[in-house]
């Protein structure tokens, strides 16, 4: 027991990474929480694995301890035999939890933007470079998580989905790697922060403001319209997302065909204006969210679009690039 | 998304099964200890849980488990009573299992199963500590290791060598530091609180001697004690291994009497001449005797020497211990006292008319006591056999096999010859223990078996003092010369004394024997015996003499190896690989050549490179060119690559002007 409590310390010898001031080493946040954030990848060591005996260590411990009565009881040679080799094994074991961790490097993989409220994912990118195979490592952030093994391979991604709620940059919390390998006796843990902040688009919600259109000197010609009408049924199109629910064709769905809206017939222009002043009557995340949903719907009808928020402005153009940012400045607006 | 966490997945029926087959070996040394009954439930639960794998509807319920579980929990207590000795929670510990495993649905129930196992485990080793045994245990306890592994890395098969290799690799690194703990931990004397009396079983020589109680002995294989002489040992016919001393007899049966303490002021004043020097390693026998040589006249402190030679303990002896003992084959030359002598030659009540007479007569004829000794053993040696399926005896045996049956072997020879000599007035009493002994030559010590148990009788005479007179040797004197060899001994016939030489085969055979029997002495001699006295004993040598030295050094030992295992983290890793090593030798050897291998060049690129800088290598160069790519890319080609490598001489001064001239 002696042992465990003294190896369960974590050593303190810096390696490869800036050594920590001593307040910093003592900091018991350093053993949940992780040490500070930190761009690019982070590479296990003795100083961020840390090994503390698990619920089951525990009861481990009252069985030696059980059994260490019997012997002692019985003056059994064979007794004490077999108690002090479960004992050591249970300390030899802290030493392939450790190895479990040590040596993995773990990166943060650019994570594709997504849109408030939607599930987003962290992906956590392995590497191990020691030759060395992995058993069932668990990894955690917040009440999210996953198991992997590295078995044979050398790299891996690891996906751990994450509940965003509000557009703008968010921060993933300390990502916890832990094993109980090999034999659940003890727990080794390595908390990570990561300094990779994901981009949450604002959710796109399509609150039926009609666009005031405002042209392009260049484009008088007079053709431009509401974006989307609700004069005419010209037909089905499959159901986006933050589109307005009264637009789904509840027939289709009844039939069992999927998600699908009416689409009303409306002219278009060509180039298009989204503008903050189109939605005064709504607040200010709820034009975000409208004018997300409508650059989504011109992005998909190949409309060239542009966008004007207070101080910011895109010029209109088209194609992934420009929908990114468009949304980034939508997600950023106000940061 | 959401995995569920590991404690909480499901039992993997491979698992299962291997739980299964360890809940079996784990029953299986307590067959024939412990009530069957329990034995037969435990073994039909695990049968039951093993059927639940391919027929999940078998699985219990709650409301069938719940009552089994309280019943059969009751049904133990109800046969053994509250306490919970060794039957009773071996007993206990096989049911749980069985019902832990049976209600077993995920991994945490299973860790659960494996702990109650590890404790099981240690159980069958309260009954009997053979070596055999241990190695068993030592299976079963790598068996456990790996159910533990597959049980938390959640593995669906039992074909997984990376995993099997790293139970086993655990396994014997924990040795070390187990060892430690075996020699240093504190050993305490007597048990924590008393255990309810187990019946283990009296083995060897009892306390009370009737004319056929050592018959039942004389087929035993198993040890008595072993004894290792420290100089010259005595010759075979003197080992007479004196153990407790019978004064009293009802005519039927001879009783052990303990005596009551003496103060050791009679021991002899003058070490004697000849005195041997011997280490007793005693097998648990639950008496308190002990055996020893003619006059012994030192011994531990635990042991008493009493006025009749015998060695006491103060407890029963239930566990091995070794003795160091000094005996001297001189007689000590004490008065007999008034009482000792009255109780010498005290006769039965139903002593029979035809023993007083032939007494009588014998007494009649001879005025010297030697003279009748003489007579009674010719009288032996005339009409009587030896036979170890002697004819039964009623009323009274000494008589009936005097002068009826007159076939016996040595209690009837004994009994019936302290007896003869009480009624000739001549102060006789009954010694139990061993003749004989075999002498291991591998391990340099004598076993004596419980077949060498023996009887025989002391007589008090003017001029010598307690004199051994062994009837049996009358009668076939090769009873004294040699051990009897069980292996050739049969029931229901006559002994034949005559011992085939050893030869070949037999010689081999023997000589196996005496090493499995070495093998035992040690087993038991250095790890069974290793208890409190031993510990201190040993460890004295090293200068801890108390508890806390052995804390003391139990603590920085274990840190300096833990420690010392944890420094194991921080070497570099080494690369293993065969042929990853050749290949660095083979780019040091290059390097001779010309410039070390630059970080962007491929192989072929760099030894091509070489070959430019030295055309003689041409051909060997181009030959491991391709073996590299082989073993790397290809097909298998390691030792054709690395017996090439090592073939490759590069001639080294040469070499290295012509890389300067080259390179500038």
């Amino acid at each position: 027991m002696i042992l465990w409590i003294i190896y369960a310390q974590p050593s303190i010898y810096p390696i490869n990474t800036m050594s920590l001031t001593l307040s910093q080493r003592l900091s018991l946040k350093r053993f949940t929480k992780g040490e500070e954030a930190h761009a690019g990848s982070i590479t296990l060591n003795h100083r961020r694995i840390f090994i503390l005996p698990s619920k089951g260590g525990l009861a481990l411990a009252m069985v030696i301890l059980l059994m260490l009565v019997a012997s002692i009881n019985y003056n059994n040679s064979m007794g004490f035999v077999f108690t002090f080799l479960l004992a050591a094994v249970s300390q030899a074991s802290t030493l392939y939890s450790f190895r479990n961790l040590s040596g993995l490097n773990v990166s943060l993989a650019k994570a594709p933007p997504c849109y408030a409220g939607s599930m987003g994912h962290i992906k956590l990118y392995i590497t191990e470079n020691n030759n060395r195979n992995r058993w069932t490592i668990h990894a955690s952030h917040l009440h999210k998580q996953t198991n992997f093994d590295l078995v044979g391979d050398t790299s891996l991604l690891v996906n751990l989905p994450v509940k965003l709620k509000t557009r703008g940059w968010y921060s993933p919390k300390t990502i916890t790697l832990s094993t109980q390998f090999p034999f659940g006796f003890f727990r080794a843990w390595s908390p990570l922060r990561f300094n990779e902040p994901i981009l949450v688009y604002p959710s796109p919600i399509d609150f039926e403001t009609t666009l005031s259109i405002s042209q392009d000197s260049d484009h008088l010609d007079g053709s431009s319209s509401p974006l989307t009408g609700t004069d005419d049924f010209a037909g089905l199109k499959p159901y986006q997302q933050g589109e307005n629910y009264r637009h789904i064709n509840w027939k289709a769905l009844a039939a069992e065909k999927g998600f699908y809206s009416n689409v009303f017939s409306a002219e278009q222009s060509t180039q298009t204006w989204l503008d903050w002043q189109a939605c005064t009557q709504l607040s200010i995340e709820d034009k975000l969210s409208q004018l997300c949903f409508w650059v989504l719907r011109c992005e998909k009808k190949g409309t060239e679009y542009g966008l004007r928020l207070p101080k910011i402005e895109l010029t209109p153009n088209h194609g992934a690039r420009h929908q990114h940012a468009c949304l980034k400045a939508l997600a950023l607006y106000g940061s | 998304m959401e995995a569920s966490t590991i404690k909480s997945q499901p039992l993997q029926p491979v698992l299962v099964y291997l739980l299964v087959a360890i809940g079996m070996l784990l029953i299986a040394p307590h067959i024939g200890e412990l009530n069957p009954s329990f034995i037969a439930i435990g073994i039909s639960l695990l049968i039951w849980r093993a059927l639940t794998v391919k027929l999940p509807t078998l699985l219990p319920v709650k409301f069938i488990l719940l009552p089994l579980s309280i019943g059969l929990t009751f049904f133990v207590f109800k046969t053994f009573g509250m306490s919970l000795g060794r039957d009773a929670s071996s007993s206990l510990l096989i049911v749980l299992i069985g019902l832990k495993l049976l209600e077993s649905k995920t991994a945490r129930d299973a860790q659960a199963v494996i702990y109650m196992c590890f404790f099981m485990l240690i159980t069958p080793f309260l009954f009997d500590q053979r070596i055999e045994l241990a190695i068993y245990g030592l299976i079963i306890f790598f068996m456990l290791l790996f159910a533990l592994v597959l049980n938390n890395t959640h593995t669906a098969s039992f074909k997984n060598p990376p995993l099997l290799r790293l139970s086993g690799f655990i396994l014997l690194q924990s040795i070390p530091l187990m060892l430690l703990f075996f020699v240093l931990f504190p050993r305490m004397i007597g048990p924590l609180w008393a255990m309810p009396n187990q019946q283990s079983a009296i083995s060897g020589i009892s306390d009370t001697i009737s004319p056929g109680s050592v018959s039942n002995l004389a087929l035993s294989d198993e040890t008595a004690f072993r004894v290792r002489f420290h100089g010259k040992p005595p010759e075979q016919k003197q080992l007479y291994w004196r153990g407790p001393v019978f004064w009293d007899t009802d005519g039927f049966a001879w009783t052990h009497v303990l005596p009551t303490p003496v103060n050791n002021d009679t021991k002899p004043t003058t070490v004697p001449d000849t005195s041997y020097q011997y280490t007793l390693m005693m097998e648990p026998h639950q008496q308190r005797w002990l055996y020893g040589l003619d006059t012994p006249i030192s011994a531990p402190r635990n042991v008493q020497i009493t006025n009749d030679q015998q060695l006491i303990l103060k407890n029963k002896l239930d566990r091995n211990l070794s003795f160091d003992i000094t005996s001297s084959n001189n007689h000590p030359r004490l008065e007999l006292s008034k009482n000792a002598k009255e109780r010498a030659l005290q006769l039965p009540k139903n002593i029979d008319s035809r023993v007083t007479a032939l007494a009588t007569q014998w007494k009649n004829t001879n005025p010297d006591p030697s003279d009748i000794i003489r007579q009674a053993l010719s009288f032996y040696n005339a009409e009587f056999y030896y036979t170890l399926n002697p004819p039964s005896l009623s009323k009274n045996p000494v008589a009936e096999f005097l002068f009826d049956t007159k076939r016996g072997f040595c209690g009837h020879f004994a009994t019936s010859f302290a007896t003869l000599m009480r009624a000739a007035d001549i102060p006789a009493r009954l010694v139990g223990g061993y003749q004989g002994g075999i002498y291991n030559s591998v391990g340099d010590f004598y076993t004596i078996r419980q077949a060498d148990a023996h009887v025989w009788v002391e007589v008090w005479l003017e001029e010598g003092g307690w004199t051994r007179v062994d009837p049996t040797a009358a009668i076939a004197p090769n009873r004294i010369e040699h051990s009897i060899d069980v292996s050739q001994q049969q029931l229901n016939r006559n002994i034949t004394f005559l011992l085939s030489p050893s030869e070949g085969l037999e010689k081999w055979a023997q000589h196996v024997k005496w090493m499995v029997n070495s093998i035992d002495y040690y087993w038991q001699s250095a790890v069974l015996a290793y208890g409190p006295e031993k510990q201190l004993e040993f460890l004295s040598n090293f200068g801890i003499i108390d508890w806390s030295d052995m804390i003391l050094w139990l603590s920085i030992l274990s840190g300096v190896f833990v420690l010392a295992a944890v420094s194991t983290l921080f070497i570099p890793h080494q690369n293993k690989d065969p042929v990853q090593k050749g290949y660095l030798r083979l780019c040091r050897k290059l390097s001779k050549i010309t410039e070390e291998k630059k970080p962007y060049e491929t192989t072929s690129d760099y030894i091509d490179r070489v070959i430019t800088a030295k055309p003689t290598l041409t051909s060997e160069l181009n030959i491991i060119k391709t073996l590299y790519l082989k073993t790397r890319y290809g097909s298998d080609n390691q030792q054709a690559f690395l017996k090439a490598i090592k073939q490759l001489h590069i001639s080294n001064t040469p070499a290295f002007f012509y890389t300067r001239t080259i390179h500038r």
